[in-house]
């Protein structure tokens, strides 16, 4: 072995010597290094590996078998045993060289191998670095697409004019890239939106300016304004000089100025509802040429103050209806501590309330209309001015020949507006917030007020221009006094012609004396029957009368008419007539209900012909006219009469001999009795 | 200002429709029904009042009330006037026509035209002779056979009317005052007059066959309300007749009275034999429905003080109604209680 190894080792010597050699000769031998070197390069990439591998397996067995020749031969130390043995060795060692050979082939591959993984982890170093910037550039671009798309600009908040708009109003030169409006691509939209910012940056411009310069007119006329009030308030003490200068001159002169100009001055104070009466009542007396005064009654200081506190007053109003309201709920918590304390207070309170409520304004208005019979009738209207409604009360002058009870009654001021128009009493408030407010002062309606205060008719407060059914308007209107004063004022003055025409009929029938009528109305003559009393009766006493119940029934006739009962007479028998005259006489005709005496009684309810009777009284002259005031209560009466001896000389002929003209007793299956009269010749009775 | 011209106008013109109401309401008040007929097809009530006004009303509503939508079920179907303020004396329902009595006139009216229409237009009319304008006779009853009208007249005659043309071909005169009903069956007529008597005519020779004057029998007759005969009625046996003297009932044959009837009457009105009952009304508190021997089978209380007129049908509807001296009309279903009551307006 030792030898081997020497012999090895010599031989590797010897190779390095060779080695050696070719240095000798630095750039002969640079160079062959060089050229040694790529060539084992190239060898070392045109083998493989996996064949030197098996190349080198194959060498190992051959050493091996070298090795065991050698063994046998030393041991069996044939002849030629040197000779063999060198050959062998060499055998061996050029085995050896052959695996050096491939171990430095391997090393060079191995070498080269890590050359390329290092390169090309590098590659993969760069590449990775690469990727990583590339990641971090993406995100902070989208980032920054985030951000632009987060963009707001102002311009958005700006109120524009809608497109159309612009584009009818702006000037030609900038709409007109625009004229395709609604197919443009985003730039052209853009420049659109931009045109339009322009547009309205200019516009608004132009209004600012427009509106400084308007402000400062304002301001030019508020000075003019102050200059002009400081010279008018200047103006009027002159004035009032110039006035009290002049009164000794009117007065010498006797001129009515003054007096006009004092009611100019009371007209100006009075409050709204009577001043819109009293300017459409005056406006009507100019036009229509009735015979009416109007006088403003009422102290004028008063009415000065209160027209000045008014304002104050409607806020203390406030105040102390509020706090009103929270003592009572105080009073309620601590109403066992202090009651009778507080009743006395209360009390005042409660007074104080009720007279606050109850205010009459100072100022009011007299109307007094002069009909031509010579009746005239006062009226005086008064404003409430927390219930905000108008109060009447009334009076009547009339002429001295009138003196009966009941002609007097028909006459009195409440009794000749009572139900102006149907159902117009006067009793309630027509302003459906009085009721509660009334409620508060402890009164249950307006009815125990009349007395004190006058009638609230609801036609006066239309005049006054209030108008409650309608709307809940509290502010008088003039239009609405202007729709109803003429119709109220004819019926004021109809009415009062109309009641002086029923009384002076009333006067006389309680003298017993049959009212005359006038020749044009057809009368029927040589009447038998006439008239034996006249008495006024009560409602109840209406009521009582067994003829008037099915009357009562169809409730046509109700407590507020009023009532008399005729007596007519014709020897034995009798007819008693109970009357209700309505309060719009003669527009509806006096009803008469008839109950009559002869062999026994006989009325609507168990006689035909005295119903017929009553239907020809109280029907037949529903047609007349309007003018009847003064004679239909006395034709109805008269025609009674007449229709009471046809009835008699039909009832009874033997007793009651003929004496009207009628042809036929009767005809018809109801036996009908000829209760129409016929004016030809001296009049006649027919049945139609 | 239209507005404020409107609203005056509406102001003046519900102050005088007040007016107007109220006036129309008193002359309804003392209205008179004389006369009920139901039309052929009986879905309509007929009446005729002393003002002139024929009102109709829708028998079927009446019958069967809408009780959901507003109560206008006794509200008019119609009305018109046939003269104003001349009482309608008689009215008479036949297949094609309504014809109308009133005074010396008689009127014609096609159904459609009383159904339907406002304005009452005459489809055709008759005028009875008549000496003088005020003396022109009141038509008070018409019964109608075989195209023939006979008409009971004011003037104490009735008329016989050929219905084709219109023309009076015989007149029969026997009543001494003027007749107040006439009635026919089979070949006879009879008619009963202020006069008191009661003629029996053969409608073939025109000849009175019997002649009864109820006031004559002292069971009957009652002075104080006169001798007139108000209603007669007949079947083939008997007579029913009454007026100022008390409902009887008479035999045709031996023309004596079977039964005199009890009721509480001033007056009779209206009697008529319908099958085996008799009804009858005039001025009394009820009306009578009872058997031939005088017992009352029901007593309806009536809203008017004289009855003067009934009418009673089976089909469509079974309906008896009731009229007289009020704008009322009692109707009842079962002939034995009032049901309803109509009002003319």
């Amino acid at each position: 072995m030792v030898k081997e190894t020497s012999a090895n080792s010599s031989r590797e010597s010897s190779i390095k010597k060779r080695r050696k050699n070719p240095i000798g000769d630095p750039e002969v031998e640079s160079d062959i290094y060089k050229k040694v070197i790529a060539f084992e390069e190239k060898e070392a990439f045109k083998r493989t590996a996996a064949s030197d591998i098996k190349l080198c397996l194959e060498i190992c067995e051959h050493i091996r078998n070298i090795m065991l020749e050698i063994v046998e031969l030393r041991c069996r130390k044939p002849p030629d045993f040197a000779a063999k043995l060198y050959d062998k060795t060499v055998q061996g060692c050029s085995y050896i060289i052959m695996l050096k050979k491939f171990n430095r082939l391997d090393r060079v591959r191995m070498t080269s191998s890590r050359e390329a993984i290092a390169t090309d982890r590098h590659k993969n170093d760069s590449t990775e670095l690469q990727y990583q910037n590339l990641l971090y550039e993406s995100a902070h671009l989208s980032s920054e697409i985030k951000k632009c798309k987060q963009f707001k600009s102002k311009d958005e908040d700006v109120e524009l004019v809608s497109v159309e708009e612009f584009l009818q109003d702006a000037p030609a030169a900038k709409t007109k890239p625009f004229k395709n409006y609604p197919n443009l691509d985003n730039t052209q939209k853009h420049e659109l939106h931009l045109a339009r910012l322009e547009w309205e940056l200019t516009q608004r411009k132009k209004l600012a300016q427009q509106c400084s310069s308007l402000e400062d007119e304002k301001k030019q006329i508020a000075a003019d304004i102050l200059k002009t009030k400081n010279r008018l308030s200047e103006l009027l003490p002159k004035l009032v000089t110039v006035l009290d200068t002049m009164k000794p001159l009117h007065e010498d002169l006797g001129l009515p100025v003054e007096k006009s100009y004092v009611e100019e001055r009371q007209r100006f104070l009075l409050p709204d509802p009577l001043f819109i009466f009293y300017a459409n009542a005056d406006g009507f007396k100019e036009v229509h040429g009735i015979n009416i005064t109007l006088n403003i009654l009422g102290e004028q200081d008063e009415a000065i103050r209160w027209k000045e506190s008014q304002n104050i007053s409607i806020f203390q109003n406030d105040d102390t209806d509020a706090e009103n309201d929270r003592q009572e709920i105080e009073e309620s918590v601590e109403v066992v501590k202090k009651r009778r304390h507080r009743k006395a207070s209360q009390i005042d309170k409660n007074e104080e309330r009720r007279k606050l409520l109850l205010e009459v304004h100072p100022l009011s208005v007299q109307l007094i209309i002069h009909h031509k019979s010579g009746s005239v009738l006062t009226m005086q209207f008064f404003y409430l001015t927390s219930l905000n409604i108008i109060a009447v009360t009334s009076d009547v002058q009339f002429s001295d020949h009138i003196t009966g009870c009941g002609a007097k009654e028909v006459l009195y001021g409440e009794n000749i507006l009572k139900e102006l128009f149907t159902g117009d009493f006067g009793l309630d408030s027509p302003n459906p917030l009085n009721q509660y407010q009334l409620k508060k002062i402890g009164l249950n309606s307006y009815q125990s007020l009349v007395p004190t205060l006058g009638y609230v008719y609801s036609w006066a407060q239309k005049v006054c221009g209030l108008e409650f059914l309608m709307s809940q308007r509290l502010k008088a209107e003039s239009s609405v006094s202007g729709r109803h004063i003429d119709i109220v004022m004819n019926a004021l003055n109809k009415r009062l012609g109309s009641r002086t025409s029923l009384a002076v009929q009333l006067q006389q029938l309680e003298q017993n004396v049959m009212p005359t009528v006038p020749e044009s109305v057809d009368m029927p003559q040589n009447v038998i029957s006439s008239l034996a009393k006249w008495t006024s009766i009560s409602w109840q006493n209406f009521c009582e009368a067994t003829c008037t119940a099915a009357l009562l029934a169809s409730e046509m006739v109700s407590s507020s008419d009023l009532f008399y009962c005729a007596t007519i007479t014709r020897t034995r028998a009798s007819i008693k007539a109970y009357i209700a005259i309505q309060n719009d006489y003669p527009k509806q005709t006096p009803i008469f209900c008839l109950n009559a005496f002869c062999d026994g009684e006989f009325h609507s309810g168990n006689c035909d012909q005295i119903r017929d009777m009553e239907r020809a009284v109280n029907v037949e002259w529903s047609n007349s006219s309007a003018h009847s005031a003064t004679w239909l209560l006395a034709a109805q009466l008269r025609y009674l009469c007449a229709y009471f001896d046809v009835f008699l000389e039909i009832q009874s002929p033997v007793t009651y001999a003929q004496n009207a003209v009628f042809f036929k007793n009767m005809c018809g299956r109801n036996k009908r009795r000829p209760f129409k009269f016929r004016k030809v010749g001296t009049g006649f009775f027919t049945q139609f | 200002m239209n507005y404020e011209v409107h609203q005056k106008f509406l102001y003046l013109t519900s102050l005088s429709a007040s007016c107007l109401q109220f006036k129309m309401l008193i002359k309804s008040f003392y209205n008179s029904i004389l006369n009920l007929t139901f039309t052929p097809c009986g879905n309509y009530l007929v009446s005729g009042d002393i003002y002139g006004q024929i009102t109709v009303f829708n028998l079927y509503r009446l019958m069967n009330p809408d009780l959901n939508g507003p109560n206008l079920d006794t509200k008019p179907h119609n009305s018109f006037t046939v003269q104003e303020d001349v009482q309608i004396n008689s009215i008479l329902a036949t297949e094609s026509f309504l014809i109308v009595g009133v005074v010396g006139e008689i009127f014609g009216y096609t159904w459609k035209v009383v159904k339907n229409s406002k304005d009452g237009k005459v489809a055709w009319k008759i005028e009875l002779p008549y000496s003088e304008v005020l003396s022109k006779p009141d038509v008070n009853c018409m019964v109608a056979k075989d195209g023939l009208l006979y008409a009971g007249c004011g003037d104490n005659k009735i008329y016989v009317i050929n219905l084709e043309g219109g023309h009076i071909i015989r007149t029969l005169v026997e009543h001494s005052d003027y007749i107040h009903s006439i009635f026919n069956a089979g070949d006879e007529l009879a008619s009963g007059g202020e006069d008191g008597v009661v003629n029996i005519w053969d409608i073939r020779d025109k000849e009175v066959t019997f002649k009864i004057e109820p006031y004559k029998n002292d069971g009957i007759a009652r002075n104080n309300l006169g001798k007139w005969i108000g209603a007669v009625s007949i079947s083939d046996d008997w007579l029913l007749c009454g007026g100022g003297p008390k409902l009887s009932l008479w035999h045709f044959r031996c023309m004596s009275p079977a039964t005199i009837f009890p009721i509480n009457d001033q007056g009779i009105h209206y009697a008529e034999i319908v099958g085996d009952k008799l009804l009858a009304g005039g001025r009394a508190n009820h009306f009578y429905n009872m058997a031939f021997n005088g017992d009352v089978v029901s007593q309806i209380p009536t809203s008017s003080l004289t009855v003067f007129t009934a009418a009673h049908q089976e089909n469509p509807y079974r309906a008896m109604c009731m009229a007289g001296s009020s704008p009322k009309i009692d109707i009842c279903s079962n002939f034995n209680y009032r049901d309803q009551v109509l009002t003319l307006e």
